[in-house]
Formats: C-alpha cells, sequence, structure tokens
C-alpha cells in the first residue's frame, strides 16, 4: 500500500489562449474541497494570488497555443513540471480557438485587430499536446468541478487518472434524458466523451462536443446522422467546428489522404 | 387461475394505501416519455403507456451502486447493501420476462447478494398488454405477451374493472384489508378469458420465422457478412444496450479518499458496443470492430442466453429499436439473417 503523501507536492497553474473559465472552476472546487490544500502547495495561480514560485511538480496548463511565443513557455513548463495537466477544452483540444484554423489567418487577423492586424504575432490554434507530452487531460469547457478534484486526489495518490472513454449517449441514456432527436435538434453525443452527466441534453440541447471526441468514434456514421436529420454540409462543418476543429480537421485530412476508415 | 376483481375507480385509493407501506415505482409521464420513477400522488400514474425508456431493471440493478467499502489495509470491509420494500406497479410482460432471466443470471454459480436482496424486497405488481405498445414492439414473436411466473400480482384491464392474478402469497398480502377487492364470480372469469384471447388478433408476428429458430439459425451465421454491414453504420453509441431489460454487464471502479486509508468499490452498467469493452490488461481488445461487437450483442440476445439459461435474451421490448439513430433493431437484424440463410440453402 502506498504511503500516503508526505512533503506536499508544489502545484502551479498558467493560462494561455482561454477566458479562465477553468481556472475559476478551480477556484470554485478548491473553496468546496478545502481538504486538498492542506495536501498540496500552490506556488502559482494568477487567477487567485500574487506571489510565483517556479518550483512546481503538477502544472496544470488551461489555453491553446495559438502563436509562435506560446511554445517556449510551454517547453519550460514541461521542462520544470514532473505532471503536466491539461485543464479544459482549450488545452486540451485547441478548443473554441480552433474554429478559426478554418479560415484564411489574414482575414482572421484583420477581423479581430482591424488595421494594426500585422502587429500581432498568431497562428492556427492548436491543442497544448501538440507542442509538449501531456500526461493528463481534463475536459470540458469549462472543466466539471468534480472531475477536477478527482484527478488532483489521483495524481497525489500516484495513480493515473482516466477520463471516461466512451460516448455521451450512455451516461444520456442511463439518466432517461429525451434523446434531443426526438426533439428536432442534433447531437454529437454518439462520439464525445462522457463525463459531464450529460448536461445540454438534460437541458434540451444538442451536444456541441466540448470533452472531445472518444478514441474510436464513428465519424462518416455520426456524419450521416448528422445529414439525415437535415444538416447540409455547411453545418455539419459547424456543428463539427465549436469545439473539435484541430481534431475534425485532422479526421478528414487522413481520410483525403486514403488513411482513415 | 387465482383471480379478484377491483373497480378500477378504486384503484387510486389502494396505490395510496401501498405508498403509506411501501416505496411505489410506476411508469409516469416525464417530458413526453414514459420513466419508471416514484410516486407519492396516484395521479400521476399511468397504466396505460408506450414503453418506458428505462425499464424497471433499474430497481433490481440501478445505474450504478456502491458495493463495498474497505480500509485499504484490509483490516476492515463490509458489503453495502441497498435495498427497501418496493412495489414495481405496472410492469409490462416482456420486461416480467426479463426479470425472470435475470433471476437465472443472478442466482446462476456465484449468487449476487446485492441483486438477491433488492429481489427479495421487490413486489411485481404486473399488468397485461392489449395493445402493442410501440411500433416496434415484438413481444408476440418473442413468446413475452403473456405473464410468466415471477409476478406477485397481474392486472388485466376488463374495462371498469381490473381482474388481478394472485401469483403469490406476498402478492396477496398487498390487497389485505383493501376493501374494495371482490371474489371473481364466473362472469368475471368469462370476461378474463374473453380478454385475453382477443388480444391477441392485435399483436402481428413481426419476426419471418418461429423464434425457436432462432439460436440455431445465428449459430450458422456466425461468419455472415452481415455482421460486418452493421459494423460500416453503427455509432457504437451503446444506447441499445443502456435501455435493454436483458443487459446486464457492469464496469466495477475503486475510489480511494483523499489520504489512501478508505476505499470504496462500485459498479456501473456497461456496454458491449463501446470501444473499451473487450479490452483487458496489457492493451489488448479482443472485439475491437464494430462488427464484433454487433455479432456479439444480437449472438447474446438470440443464442447465448438460451445456451446458458434455456431463455431467450430478447424480450422484444422494442426499446433498442426506438433509441438507435441508425436504424439497427432485432427485427431487421433476424430477419434479414433469415433471408440470407434461405437465399444460401436455395443456391
Ligand atoms: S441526446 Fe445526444 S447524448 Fe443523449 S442519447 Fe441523444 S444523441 Fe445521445
Ligand atoms: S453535453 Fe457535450 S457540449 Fe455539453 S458539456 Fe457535455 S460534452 Fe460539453
Ligand atoms: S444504438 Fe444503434 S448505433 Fe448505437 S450502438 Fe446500438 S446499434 Fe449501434
Ligand atoms: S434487444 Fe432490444 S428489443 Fe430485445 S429486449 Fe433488448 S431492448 Fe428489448
Ligand atoms: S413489448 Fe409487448 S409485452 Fe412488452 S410492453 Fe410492449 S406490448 Fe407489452
Amino acid at each position: 500500500m502506498e504511503t500516503p503523501v508526505a512533503v506536499k507536492p508544489k502545484i502551479a497553474f498558467f493560462d494561455f489562449t482561454s477566458c479562465e473559465g477553468c481556472q475559476l472552476t478551480v477556484v470554485d472546487s478548491l473553496a468546496d474541497h478545502i481538504e486538498l490544500l492542506s495536501v498540496v502547495e500552490i506556488v502559482q495561480f494568477r487567477e487567485a494570488m500574487s506571489e510565483r514560485g517556479e518550483d512546481y511538480q503538477i502544472a496544470f496548463i488551461e489555453g491553446s497555443c495559438t502563436r509562435p511565443s506560446d511554445e517556449p513557455r510551454l517547453k519550460a513548463i514541461r521542462e520544470q513540471a514532473d505532471i503536466v495537466v491539461a485543464l479544459g477544452a482549450c488545452a486540451h483540444l485547441g478548443g473554441i480557438n480552433s474554429i478559426r484554423n478554418r479560415q484564411p489567418l489574414q482575414d482572421v487577423r484583420a477581423y479581430v485587430y482591424g488595421e494594426e492586424a500585422e502587429l500581432f504575432e498568431t497562428y492556427p490554434a492548436r491543442p497544448i499536446s501538440a507542442v509538449i507530452d501531456v500526461d493528463v487531460s481534463i475536459p470540458g469547457c469549462p472543466i466539471n468541478p468534480r472531475e477536477f478534484v478527482q484527478t488532483v486526489k489521483m495524481l497525489l495518490q500516484g495513480r493515473q487518472p482516466e477520463p471516461p472513454d466512451y460516448p455521451l449517449c450512455i451516461e444520456c441514456k442511463s439518466l432517461e434524458n429525451v434523446c434531443v432527436y426526438l426533439r428536432g435538434k442534433t447531437c454529437l453525443g454518439p462520439i464525445t466523451r462522457a463525463g459531464c452527466d450529460a448536461i445540454c441534453p438534460a437541458y434540451g440541447d444538442g451536444c456541441e462536443g466540448c470533452r472531445g471526441i472518444i478514441s474510436n468514434p464513428n465519424y462518416e456514421a455520426m456524419k450521416a446522422v448528422l445529414d439525415w436529420h437535415g444538416l447540409d454540409m455547411a453545418e455539419v462543418e459547424a456543428k463539427t467546428t465549436m469545439f473539435l476543429t484541430y481534431q475534425t480537421m485532422n479526421m478528414d485530412e487522413k481520410k483525403e489522404n486514403g488513411h482513415g476508415h | 387461475m387465482d383471480f379478484k376483481i377491483m373497480p378500477k375507480s378504486a384503484l387510486p385509493d389502494w396505490v395510496k394505501k401501498l405508498t403509506i407501506l411501501y416505496r411505489v415505482v410506476a411508469p409516469v409521464p416525464k417530458h413526453g416519455q414514459i420513466v419508471f420513477d416514484e410516486i407519492t400522488d396516484p395521479s400521476t400514474l399511468t397504466m396505460l403507456y408506450p414503453q418506458s425508456v428505462l425499464p424497471p431493471k433499474k430497481y433490481l440493478f440501478p445505474q450504478h451502486e456502491v458495493m463495498l467499502n474497505y480500509k485499504l489495509d484490509g483490516s476492515w470491509f463490509e458489503a453495502n447493501i441497498e435495498s427497501e420494500p418496493t412495489v414495481v406497479l405496472g410492469i409490462h410482460t416482456c420486461d416480467l420476462h426479463a426479470v425472470k432471466l435475470f433471476d437465472r443470471i443472478f442466482s446462476q454459480g456465484y449468487a449476487d447478494q446485492h441483486y438477491q436482496a433488492r429481489r427479495d424486497d421487490i413486489f411485481l405488481v404486473s399488468i397485461e398488454c392489449l395493445t402493442p405498445c410501440t411500433d416496434e414492439s415484438f413481444c408476440r414473436s418473442m413468446g413475452t405477451l403473456s405473464a410468466t411466473s415471477v409476478f406477485d400480482l397481474h392486472l388485466i384491464d376488463l374495462g371498469e374493472d381490473y381482474a388481478i392474478e394472485i401469483g403469490s402469497d406476498r402478492g396477496e398480502s398487498l390487497l389485505n384489508g383493501f376493501k374494495n377487492v371482490f371474489n371473481a364470480t364466473s362472469t368475471d372469469e368469462e370476461r378474463v378469458n374473453d380478454r385475453l384471447k382477443d388480444k391477441w388478433a392485435e399483436f402481428p408476428y413481426r419476426l419471418d420465422f418461429d423464434v425457436t429458430e432462432l439460436s440455431g439459425l445465428l449459430a450458422e451465421n456466425f461468419s455472415s457478412e452481415y455482421w460486418d454491414e452493421l459494423g460500416e453504420i453503427c455509432l457504437a453509441c451503446g444506447q441499445c444496450t443502456q435501455v435493454c431489460p436483458t443487459c446486464y454487464c457492469f464496469d466495477i471502479t475503486d475510489e480511494r479518499s483523499l489520504t489512501g486509508e478508505i476505499g470504496q468499490r462500485t459498479r456501473t452498467w456497461d456496454s458491449c458496443q463501446i470501444d473499451m469493452f473487450a479490452e483487458v490488461a496489457g492493451g489488448h481488445n479482443f472485439r475491437k470492430s464494430r462488427a464484433a461487437r454487433q455479432r456479439h450483442r444480437f449472438m447474446r440476445k438470440g443464442k447465448y442466453q438460451m445456451d446458458a439459461y434455456g431463455l431467450v435474451g430478447c424480450v422484444g421490448c422494442g426499446r433498442c429499436a426506438e433509441a438507435c439513430l441508425v436504424g439497427i433493431t432485432p427485427v431487421k437484424t433476424f430477419n434479414a439473417i433469415h433471408k440470407r440463410q434461405l437465399e444460401k440453402e436455395e443456391a
């Protein structure tokens, strides 16, 4: 049996391109589980404190990599930390930031920054795993507090946390929600990773896939279902673009190159 | 047949009385669907209902269940058995057949004490179906359209009255002291017989062959290309197994307290349709393809349960067919395999 943690591990939080919503969820989760604060020492957390320590063992990274200068920063964190955790959809998937990947970059820059566009360096948004090795991901937009607490607990116990790798429909059906397809809407539940208690379908909305795609989805069948429910190609693309642009563009590319199935 | 008569108008009073003594669960409307839920007010209950989203099996084998609490150093452990006396009211006969199968599965070999405790606490009050519950049901083909021995009380709608067949002493005890139940007369017996006779015409056979041929048919078609065709279109979403009254696969997880001294073991419904289901230690997955998983599902429903427990593993409730977004259904699958078999034999 493992002994309980003797020395308090030092943990740090970092943000890249994101809305900071996941860090806010962290603040809330810690407030609800103060016992965690007695077993770790937080050395960096811009959202909640001003001190900064650089001797952390566990790094939680929020946000996606969206510009060249993000890379050395990410690599420096990887260098220092024993464990790197991607916190939320932006870090885990590229997330909302990657919507722009489907458009020409100059247009996006001009749209956002107007005449000063050239002053801002930027490139297609990517999950942090595209730049550095990631040990653990906590999915979701925003993250689920229960899952965050569970992940921290498991890391402290030296166990590997594994977010569910089965589709949302499993969870949704066990809650007896009305399938939103019966409400005339569409849903990415069949290919999306469960773990959010199917919160969107529970409130009558289709899942947009913020927790990412399961390991082995039948993406072609999913697109066919969206098509049967009246979505044209542009709408199918929009549906899979909210959080999943980086993943679905890769899947489409692989298929074009003849690797996909 | 030993039965009683209760005027329909007395049902709410009877149910009200039951709710004082027991937890009563019954079909209730929720967001335009029917779900089994606890009732305290008999006016929310509906005895004539299309299929519930989940079968009442959730009261015997819940979606999540804490099984064990323990200390990690092994100095203490205790099974967690949660059960309370519960009346399941209005269970359809197809679902009764599924309970009969569960009784065998959970008692043979290793008897599951969690299931047994709940089962002992449950009163099954079933209702005879007089018209098909949904377009997808095919109980007649599966032989589940009439009640099977496991009920405690069984209700038959006679228009103004319910005939109540007594299945057990425990069932009879639910009627004790209730003044609005009467002994059946010979006219009542005739009314019941007419009802039971007339209803069959309402239910079409939906399999193109007799269910007794199903097990052999599937055995011969283990290598059919049809499974690959299903694998192409199946989303592997697992809805079909989640809603099925005869599915009982579960996953076990252990959670530890923060400092690692106390552990808790939970079981959660699992699905053979999901990618990770057949992955074993070392990462090998012996049912990686969706085709193999669909085949496994239908083999279980049509053959394996029959081989192991002597009962067919699909009770024809149609829930999986209603749920599936790509239109994979047992009726279509079994008929398609049958058709190809005939073509093979002719060729
Ligand atoms: S609402 Fe979405 S997640 Fe729920 S069952 Fe339907 S497709 Fe699956
Ligand atoms: S239902 Fe889908 S979009 Fe909504 S929180 Fe869950 S994973 Fe995210
Ligand atoms: S419900 Fe349909 S699509 Fe989903 S796993 Fe079952 S057969 Fe496949
Ligand atoms: S396989 Fe489908 S029709 Fe058969 S019992 Fe299960 S859910 Fe009902
Ligand atoms: S499948 Fe048949 S037995 Fe079951 S509820 Fe429907 S009509 Fe009744």
